[in-house]
């Protein structure tokens, strides 16, 4: 039968302050287990939370962003449930009256995902289960949450991965997350269900915990898409609960059903007084959106004229299409720019890695253009660019040093070509007789003769009239 | 040295920065008395072998309600639940008054978690009222009270929930004093409902409350319900003057349940205010008679979430247990008392889904309309004159069995919580049966001034503050 998947995600983000969100504590727990904690976020008797302003400025950043109204007087709330990583056992968080609310995220394609709400919370600390008992590892507890919340949206598990991979550069191109999945910065449940395409209500909803990655979000959801799909067909009852993704079998499993759900007794955190959230912090933080990831992509297809693969690349690589850019305005060639770029310039950056690259882009830009001009040829500037990209040396000292610099005048090709025509008769013979690919082999020879120098389209100019003019000689 | 009991806190202070008195001798002699009188009233729950303060300062005795942090003591709310943690810090008052040079000569019996109006909820058994061995101190900070009216210390701290500082105040025959919510730093008083608490002093006189008043006052950055309101010298209104003073009698405090006695006392009260030239307005405050029901909600919701933290996990009573759960549910069964299981229940109902509009929302409403009572009654009085507590101290054993008319013994001082205004008790005269009669004052929102101005003027006037209990004439 033919259904609709209806998907909406719910997306923990970490904010990147400082400091913790209710103490001062460094909002950095890769330290050593329990040593960034303090009787506040320990939960010690007496403690009182102390809001981390860095905190509300990120949040409203991001709630911008998706173009949420952000409410004047936002308030805590208590959400309260025992768990060993939560140690007053009460979280504190935002219900009824969240920063913002109603926005929402395009996606390249220009749909618009809804943004039911975006709140600040606390985290939890971290539990490290051994064989017979478990250790509670506090740094993580208090550090500034973010959750974003999505309408039922979402039509298909690829939209939910574009909506993550958009929502995760959107946050990281406003600073103010990291977006890591795998260290947990960004964290996504989902809530999906299936009905027939045109009935009105929505279906029997299961909420899908457990992905490590954007990949295990869209799995899962296939999974469970499936899954439910098939319940549909066969008439078995889909029940509202929450299930986990096992990645490695591949399949979801119950972890708890509606009726064990918790009772979060919500109520207004009484150690925290309502925040007013000032027009001019709003205008604040407007100054630090900058471009958002599908205007940038939307600008380097239409206007760089760049693919939309390549556009990807640098909408994701935000360090790459800076350099594409300013590379761009010190020699306007998008398209070959973007192809050294994209191609042995990545592959030196994959190779020794992001921090070892020393050269400018507008050094970079020097080279392609050289080679544009016919003054490198191919190899040469592969050359030039493997030299330098981690010292940033002059372009003509390296052109110098190693007598790179194409041999284009006929005087100095004149031996090689010679030479080449000399020593290979019977490849000129084959040429003769109508071999196309033994002119390559000709070039190559006067390329190896050269060391690499000698300019091709000249060389075969050359050679090609060389060739021209034995043949009348005979 | 016992002549020392004659003095006034402030008095001990002048001789021993004058040179007339030495702190060591002075800090013996009162550990001395409550080292042997405490055998037969239970007022301290830990008697300090030394003095905790700053070492270079001189200073008076003082005893801390046993919910208030002091860096590396025990603390433990008078519940089993805490066993034997020790404070990891100071509480913001320990830092002020270690600052000003106090001594802290111990801890002060209390109801468990402050929940109760007696002392009889304790861990370590009832405080017994000085001026009747077989009657209770009232509470919950009954061990300050009794502790001071008993001159076993001088001054002392209490915390007030819904008149934990003032009834047990009256009841003894001292000064107790809750100022207005926010005028105190919270941070370091274990919470029992965290928008009602206020920390305050329990002294023999207003001289002495108005000197540690300045000590204790004053914002605090770690508590962010605490006051950036500028805090007057509060000696500058140790003024004998009530000449045009407003001061409204609402008539809903004088009704049916006020001891006989302890109303003549309130006339006689009144008649002294009248001759010191002050004016008298009946005033209206409708909604009192919700004031008990409204505060056991919005108190006991509170203290369910606060009173979470008690869990066996990371410090304080841990069971023997197997699995999570047990020990969650064996560590809180055996380390919570009868009347902390009882609020915890009710709180956690009143909080529940399906009960939280019904109960805790409602009880907000009434919150606001009990506060707006104030504000109107405001407008035409200065100061409210009511009786603290509608009866004298009862005996032990007598409410126990009835917890509504143990509630109900919190009439008269619930609504200055409710509503975050300053109210002070200050004795009055006594009973036929010789047991202390006080009478309360309710002021302004930050205007603790005018109360201590009536309270020292009325007290400039009558003897009662210097009658001490019959245990130590004898």
């Amino acid at each position: 039968m033919n259904y609709q998947t209806v998907i909406g995600l719910e997306v923990h983000v970490q904010l990147k302050t400082k400091s913790k969100i209710f103490c001062s504590c460094p909002a950095d727990f890769d330290a050593p287990a329990n040593t960034n904690i303090c009787p506040v976020c320990c939960g010690y008797p007496g403690v009182l939370p102390v809001f981390n302003k860095q905190a509300l400025k990120l949040g409203i950043r991001v709630a911008l962003a998706l173009s949420c109204k952000i409410n004047d007087s936002i308030y805590f709330e208590r959400k309260n449930y025992f768990y060993p990583d939560l140690p007053k056992n009460y979280q504190i968080s935002q219900y009824k009256m969240p920063l913002g609310e109603k926005g929402y995220l395009e996606l390249p394609g220009g749909k618009k995902i809804g943004i039911t709400r975006v709140h600040l919370e606390e985290d939890a600390g971290k539990l490290i289960h051994k064989d017979n008992y478990s250790l509670v590892d506090l740094n993580r507890t208090g550090t500034p949450l973010l959750e974003i919340v999505s309408e039922p949206d979402i039509a298909d598990t690829q939209e939910a991965y574009d909506y993550l991979t958009y929502l995760k550069l959107t946050l990281q191109y406003i600073e103010a997350s990291d977006c890591d999945m795998e260290k947990g910065s960004l964290r996504c449940d989902a809530n999906i269900s299936l009905k027939l395409k045109e009935a009105a209500e929505l279906g029997t909803k299961v909420e899908l915990k457990n992905m490590n990655s954007f990949k295990g979000v869209r799995d899962g959801l296939e999974f469970e898409e499936k899954r439910q799909a098939n319940c549909l067909e066969t008439g078995e009852k889909i029940f509202q609960e929450t299930r986990l993704w096992d990645a490695e079998k591949s399949k979801t499993y119950v972890m708890r059903s509606k009726e064990e759900a918790h009772d979060y007794r919500y109520f207004p955190e009484p150690d925290l007084p309502d925040f007013k959230v000032a027009r001019e912090l709003i205008e604040e933080e407007k100054k630090h959106l900058g471009e958002q990831p599908l205007d940038k992509y939307r600008r380097f297809t239409a206007g760089y004229k760049l693919s939309g693969k390549d556009a990807d690349v640098f909408v994701q690589d935000s360090w790459l299409g800076k350099f594409f850019e300013e590379a761009c305005g010190h020699f306007n060639r998008p398209d070959k720019i973007a192809g050294w770029l994209l191609g042995p310039f990545l592959e030196h950056v994959n190779e020794r890695g992001r921090e070892s690259i020393k050269i400018t882009p507008q050094n970079f830009a020097k080279i392609i253009q050289l080679f544009c001009e016919d003054k490198l040829n191919n190899l040469a500037a592969k050359k030039v660019i493997a030299l330098c990209i981690n010292t940033n040396d002059s372009i003509e000292g390296i052109i110098n040093k190693e007598g790179l610099a194409q041999v284009s005048d006929s005087g100095g090709l004149r031996g090689f070509v010679d030479a080449a025509l000399a020593e290979n008769p019977k490849v000129v013979e084959e040429y003769l007789a109508g071999k196309e690919q033994a002119m390559m082999f000709l070039v190559g020879q006067v390329m190896k003769k050269s060391k690499g120098k000698a300019n091709p389209k000249v060389t075969r100019e050359m050679l090609e009239g060389k060739i021209k003019n034995l043949k009348s000689d005979k | 040295m016992e002549d020392l009991i004659a003095l006034t806190g402030t008095q001990i202070a002048e001789q021993i920065n004058n040179g007339k008195l030495d702190e060591g001798e002075v800090f013996s002699f009162f550990r001395g008395r409550a080292k042997k009188l405490n055998a037969s009233l239970n007022s301290f729950v830990e008697i300090y072998e030394e003095p905790v303060g700053a070492a270079d300062t001189r200073g008076v005795p003082i005893a801390i309600k046993d919910n208030i942090c002091i860096k590396g003591k025990r603390i433990t709310c008078a519940s089993k639940i805490l066993n034997s943690h020790r404070a990891v810090y100071d509480a913001t008052v320990i830092n002020r008054l270690k600052q000003a040079g106090f001594k802290i000569i111990g801890t002060a019996n209390m109801d468990e978690f402050a929940f109760g109006s007696s002392t009889e909820n304790s861990c370590y058994g009832v405080v017994k009222n000085p001026w009747d061995n077989s009657r209770v101190s009232g509470g919950s900070s009954g061990g300050s009270a009794a502790a001071v009216a008993a001159r076993l210390v001088p001054f002392a701290l209490g915390s007030d929930t819904g008149g934990s500082i003032r009834q047990p105040a009256a009841l003894c025959g001292v000064v107790g004093f809750k100022p207005t919510y926010g005028r105190i730093s919270r941070y370091g008083l274990i919470a029992f409902a965290s928008s009602l608490d206020q920390i305050g002093p329990v002294t023999t006189n207003m001289v002495d409350c108005a000197w540690l008043l300045n000590v204790l006052c004053g914002f605090d950055q770690y508590d962010s319900t605490s006051s950036q309101a500028a805090v007057p010298d509060f000696n500058n209104s140790l003024v004998d003057d009530v000449r045009g003073l407003n001061i409204g009698l609402p008539a809903e405090y004088y009704g049916q349940g006020l001891n006989p006695e302890v109303k003549s006392r309130l006339d006689e009260t009144r008649a002294v205010f009248e001759k010191k030239g002050a004016k008298f307005v009946e005033i209206n405050l409708p909604h009192t008679e919700y004031a008990v029901a409204v505060y056991y909600i919005v108190a006991s919701s509170e203290a369910s979430s606060n009173l979470q933290r008690f869990d066996g996990i990371r410090y304080g009573l841990r069971e023997k247990a197997s699995g999570l759960k047990d020990v969650y549910f064996r560590s809180r069964a055996a380390g919570f008392g009868a009347e902390a299981k009882r609020r915890i229940l009710l709180g956690t109902y009143s909080l529940s889904s399906g009960y939280y509009d019904a109960y805790y929302v409602r009880a907000l409403k009434v919150r606001r309309l009990i506060k707006e009572d104030f504000d109107q009654a405001f407008k035409n009085v200065d100061i409210i004159l009511t009786p603290t507590s509608p009866t004298p101290a009862f005996k032990i054993g007598e409410k126990t069995l009835d917890p509504l008319s143990m509630y109900l013994s919190d009439i008269y001082t619930i609504s200055a919580n409710l509503a975050g205004l300053p109210a002070v008790s200050i004795p009055c005269g006594f009973t036929k049966e010789n047991l202390p009669v006080g009478m309360q004052l309710i002021g302004k929102e930050f205007d603790e001034a005018t109360l201590i101005r009536a309270g020292y003027s009325y007290q400039c006037a009558t003897e009662w503050h210097k009658y001490l209990p019959p245990m130590i004439a004898d």
